[in-house]
């Protein structure tokens, strides 16, 4: 009988999910391995293994790690400082809503990478353009989500805090964000999730540090095995910061558990 | 006279137009006391509540003809004095009880009303009237749904009300755990003598805890009839209800408006 809900026990969950990567690592080790796809298409996963520790011996994965969360952590406090009052403001106000949202909706299908040369030119090829890319490519994810949360809270804990005698402010800010809370920050977390994704583009134009450059600089060279190792790299670093804020948000909003 | 609701017709815009809820409905309460609302289900009970309490995010906020006068004065929209328990269950799931119960003293409302050590003095009061003072610490999730009803009830009793209006808030309770949500509805009641609106269609419950009943009619609401009971509520045991002939007369009363109504 299908159930959608069904809880797998852990053993069953981590399980499964060994048992898919370890059938890509059979496939590719085989594929590689046996050479039906060339070595300089596909690298076998010694070889990405190996050119991980070299380029961690070299002592430059570190130093472009720090300067890749360095630009996340400062595009993401900016992104913050304005996705979170900004959706707030129009989950509440309709009328803000109805005034801004023409503005912040397109955006989440505009093709954000296309955008560059337009920053290029406003901000120069400069560690601003490249903040603001990835602050612009995640506000305007961060932005709606925060408003249907805002809108998504089930409009009785608005009764009761008008019925106790709350003013408008008040009611929002005692009881509708905070029930909101949780949901904000799951959008938080996916909005991180997608600079990640846009890390490397970021840092495609004459960026001097950072995972992109790096990743630029082994292609150049031809190395794919280097390649892969950092985008590998990059996927495990986005996986980190995800569950860690994911732990965090549990832990804080321990109420409304996910 | 504490509540008076006079002459109210309340219309609802639909696509089939205007449809007619509550028509010229008068009700007056001048004391004290619970005063039971009872009609079958859309019949505008909830529509008459919600204009009594003046709260704003539904459709109605003024009635379409009517006024409704709290102390004399004229109101609409919500007033300090008249405290509404919702037919959900609303503590706020990231607050411990004695959080929840306190929660409209963090409102600036009443904050300047009373000040710290009388809002400490009422929490322990009304933490210990609904027999909540050792689960204080406690978040909702951690306690039953009577034990949350508690909460509920503390949480609009902390603020001492002139008027309570309660709408359904005893639904999907045992047996047990309501007639003990009754007994402590009548205790609070009489403790803090405040004028208690209770809508529900529950004719014991109604019989139990009331000191007037009125019958509405469905669609649209008037009045059909009105019941004063003015047996003391210690009295009202299983046994008057079952032989006592004035609970009788109003339960056969009752039910026949009902089946009338249908």
């Amino acid at each position: 009988m299908l159930n959608p809900n069904k809880n797998l026990s852990t053993s069953a969950k981590y399980g499964y999910g060994i048992a898919s990567i370890l059938l890509l690592l059979t496939l590719w080790s085989a594929l590689a391995g046996f050479e039906i796809i060339s070595p300089a298409k596909l690298p076998a996963p010694w070889d990405v293994v190996n050119a991980e520790i070299r380029i961690l011996n070299t002592g430059v994965l570190v130093p472009a790690i720090l300067a890749s969360l360095q630009r996340i952590g400062i595009a993401a406090i900016f992104m913050l400082i304005v996705g979170i009052p900004v959706g707030i403001a129009m989950g509440a106000w309709p009328t803000v809503n109805a005034f801004l949202s023409p503005l912040v909706d397109p955006f989440r299908s505009a093709p954000i990478v296309a955008i560059i040369p337009i920053l290029v030119m406003w901000f120069g090829i400069g560690e601003t353009m490249r903040i603001v890319f990835l602050w612009l490519g995640a506000v305007v994810y961060l932005i709606p989500m925060v408003r249907d949360s805002i809108k998504a809270v089930d409009p009785c804990w608005n009764s009761l805090a008008q019925d106790r005698g709350a003013t408008s402010m008040e009611a929002l800010f005692t009881a509708i964000v905070p029930m909101a809370s949780p949901r904000i920050a799951d959008s938080i977390i996916t909005s991180v999730s997608v600079m990640w994704t846009y890390i490397t583009v970021a840092e495609l134009v004459n960026a001097q540090s950072g995972l992109g450059k790096l990743i630029e600089s082994y292609k150049k060279v031809s190395q794919m095995d280097a390649v892969v190792a950092l985008i590998l790299t990059i996927m495990a670093l986005a996986l980190i910061t995800y569950q860690l804020m994911r732990w965090l948000r549990n832990w804080k909003y321990d109420w409304e558990a996910n | 006279m504490i509540l008076s609701v006079r002459n109210i017709v309340q219309e609802y815009k639909t696509d089939k137009g205007l449809v007619r809820i509550v028509d010229d409905v008068t009700l007056e309460y001048d004391k004290p006391g619970i005063n039971f609302l009872m009609g079958p289900s859309g019949c505008g009970k909830t529509t008459l509540m919600r204009l009594m309490g003046g709260v704003r995010p539904t459709n109605v906020v003024t009635p379409t003809r009517g006024t409704i006068h709290i102390d004399g004065k004229l109101c609409y929209g919500p007033h300090p004095d008249v405290v509404t328990i919702f037919q959900k269950s609303t503590n706020f799931p990231f607050k411990t009880v004695r959080q929840n119960v306190n929660y409209s003293f963090e409102l600036g409302e009443w904050a300047n009303r009373i000040d710290y050590d009388e809002q400490q003095k009422r929490l322990d009061w009304i933490l210990e009237k609904v027999g909540l003072t050792d689960r204080q610490d406690n978040r909702p999730a951690q306690l039953s749904g009577g034990q949350n009803q508690r909460v509920a009830l503390a949480s609009a009793f902390v603020m001492k009300p002139r008027i309570l209006l309660m709408d359904e808030p005893f639904v999907g309770l045992d047996p047990n755990t309501l007639k003990g949500m009754q007994k402590l509805l009548v205790e609070l009641q009489e403790e803090v003598g405040c004028l208690v609106i209770f809508v529900g269609h529950d004719v014991e419950e109604a019989l139990f805890i009331s000191d007037r009943i009125t019958v509405l009619t469905s669609k649209p609401a008037v009045i059909a009839k009105d019941f004063v009971i003015t047996t003391p509520k210690a009295l009202r045991t299983d046994d008057w209800m079952d032989t006592n002939p004035l609970p009788l007369q109003i339960e056969k009363e009752i039910l026949h408006i009902m089946r009338q109504t249908k």
